[in-house]
């Protein structure tokens, strides 16, 4: 297999034969949280792209002399450096953005598709390899959160990244802004993709909030 | 048993490494973090005393702030902020700290009252923990537009000055909307800013000198 198309596979698996929350149903708990409106969505994004690749980056390149018995605390202390830096960076520059996310940021840590990429590819994988697949999973954890919002912001506040896109006298459905309503729009999806797009190898389900 | 030593010298390593980059980072960036801040409490400050900030750098923020306003404390040694007309020397109106349990975590706001303690001139829920879309609409501005002019008064046990009611059940003056999908929030708020206007109502004196 030469580079060119190993990267590629990298992409499609991630993206999409095996998207991390359509496939595996992971990341379910900041799908939830922060799908109810565009912007936010956007920025936990950027902030999990960022996370993860530069994770998935380390332990790779630590790989060879992480002792395998204590991979995991290495891997949690990795990610968490990661996000405190990235913290630390917005709250120093873009102190709006910061104020916006609140708690979010901090959040990424308990983003299990994080440690997921970590144990499952970074660890036995090089570091470009693993660098480009933090990527490319992330985007595909991206779309389908964007997909998701894209939907939920307009029924339940009317807007779409801020600006009135409902019609006059619409009626916010109330159980869009709320994780219930991320929960029906995340079931219809699934159920779509799969049965519309199935796999044939046997699927693996783990599940993870 | 050689094994588990390697395995503890590399976690320490390995913290060590890692705690020292995200200090760095910290170390670095430690000022402007403060410094921001510091500007948005000022910006708040200014904003519920209806000081207008509006398209103003920071550093003209910072002069409007050290022209117009003094920042005293209290017997309790809780800073409050008094604040100042074009003259520099009639009093306008005060602006106090107040806070609470939100839903998720501490509420923290800022309230502006007129000179004579009668009304609220704005408010600014400027530190919380609570859901983006929901109860974090706290912070919009229809909802703290609701308190201004809401007229002070001490009040006897059980009653309130202000009631969050659900949206389009108000009757009087005293009821503002709550936020729909965050009653825990609204509640909150509602319990907290109630019971700390009515203390500073109850101790507070601006003839004191501070």
């Amino acid at each position: 297999m030469n580079k060119k198309t190993s990267s590629r596979d990298i992409f499609i698996s991630g993206l999409w034969e095996d998207n991390p929350v359509l496939r595996h149903v992971l990341g379910i708990c900041s799908t939830l949280a922060v799908t109810n409106l565009v912007a936010n969505t956007l920025v936990m994004d950027a902030g999990l792209i960022f996370t993860l690749s530069m994770s998935c980056l380390t332990v790779s390149i630590l790989r060879s002399y992480t002792p395998l018995r204590i991979r995991m605390m290495v891997q949690t202390l990795i990610i968490a450096s990661y996000v405190i830096i990235v913290d630390i960076l917005i709250k120093a520059h873009l102190p709006d953005i910061s104020d916006a996310l609140g708690p979010y940021v901090g959040l990424i840590i308990t983003n299990c598709i994080i440690m997921g990429r970590c144990e499952a590819f970074a660890r036995n994988n090089p570091p470009w390899a693993s660098f480009l697949d933090g990527i490319a999973v992330a985007l595909g954890y991206s779309f389908v959160l964007l997909a998701i919002a894209l939907v939920r912001e307009p029924l339940g506040f009317g807007t779409l990244m801020g600006y009135q896109v409902m019609p006059e006298g619409f009626k916010p459905w109330n159980i869009m802004m709320m994780a219930p309503g991320a929960f029906f729009m995340l079931g219809l999806l699934i159920w779509f993709i799969r049965a519309r797009f199935p796999r044939t190898e046997g699927e693996q389900i783990n599940g993870c909030t | 048993m050689k094994n588990s030593l390697v395995s503890i010298a590399y976690m320490f390593l390995i913290t060590f490494l890692f705690t020292s980059l995200v200090s760095a980072v910290k170390f670095f960036n430690e000022e402007k973090i403060l410094n921001n801040e510091k500007t948005k409490l000022q910006k708040v400050v200014l904003h519920v005393l209806d000081i207008s900030i509006i398209n103003k750098a920071d550093e003209e923020i910072l002069q409007l702030f050290e022209s117009r306003i003094r920042v005293k404390k209290n017997l309790n040694d809780v800073k409050y902020y008094v604040a100042y007309e074009n003259d520099v020397e009639t009093i306008s109106g005060y602006a106090f700290t107040v806070g609470g349990s939100g839903f998720w975590g501490p509420i923290e706001a800022i309230v502006a009252v007129d000179d004579k303690l009668s009304k609220i001139k704005g408010i600014s829920f400027y530190k919380h923990t609570e859901t983006p879309g929901l109860g974090a609409r706290i912070t919009e501005k229809w909802f703290t537009k609701q308190f201004e002019g809401l007229s002070l008064h001490p009040v006897s046990a059980g009653e309130k000055m202000f009631y969050l009611k659900p949206l389009g059940s108000k009757t009087d003056e005293k009821d503002l909307d709550a936020i729909t999908g965050a009653t825990g929030t609204s509640r909150a708020v509602e319990n907290f800013l109630n019971s700390e206007l009515d203390i500073i109502l109850k101790n507070f004196d601006p003839l004191r000198k501070g």
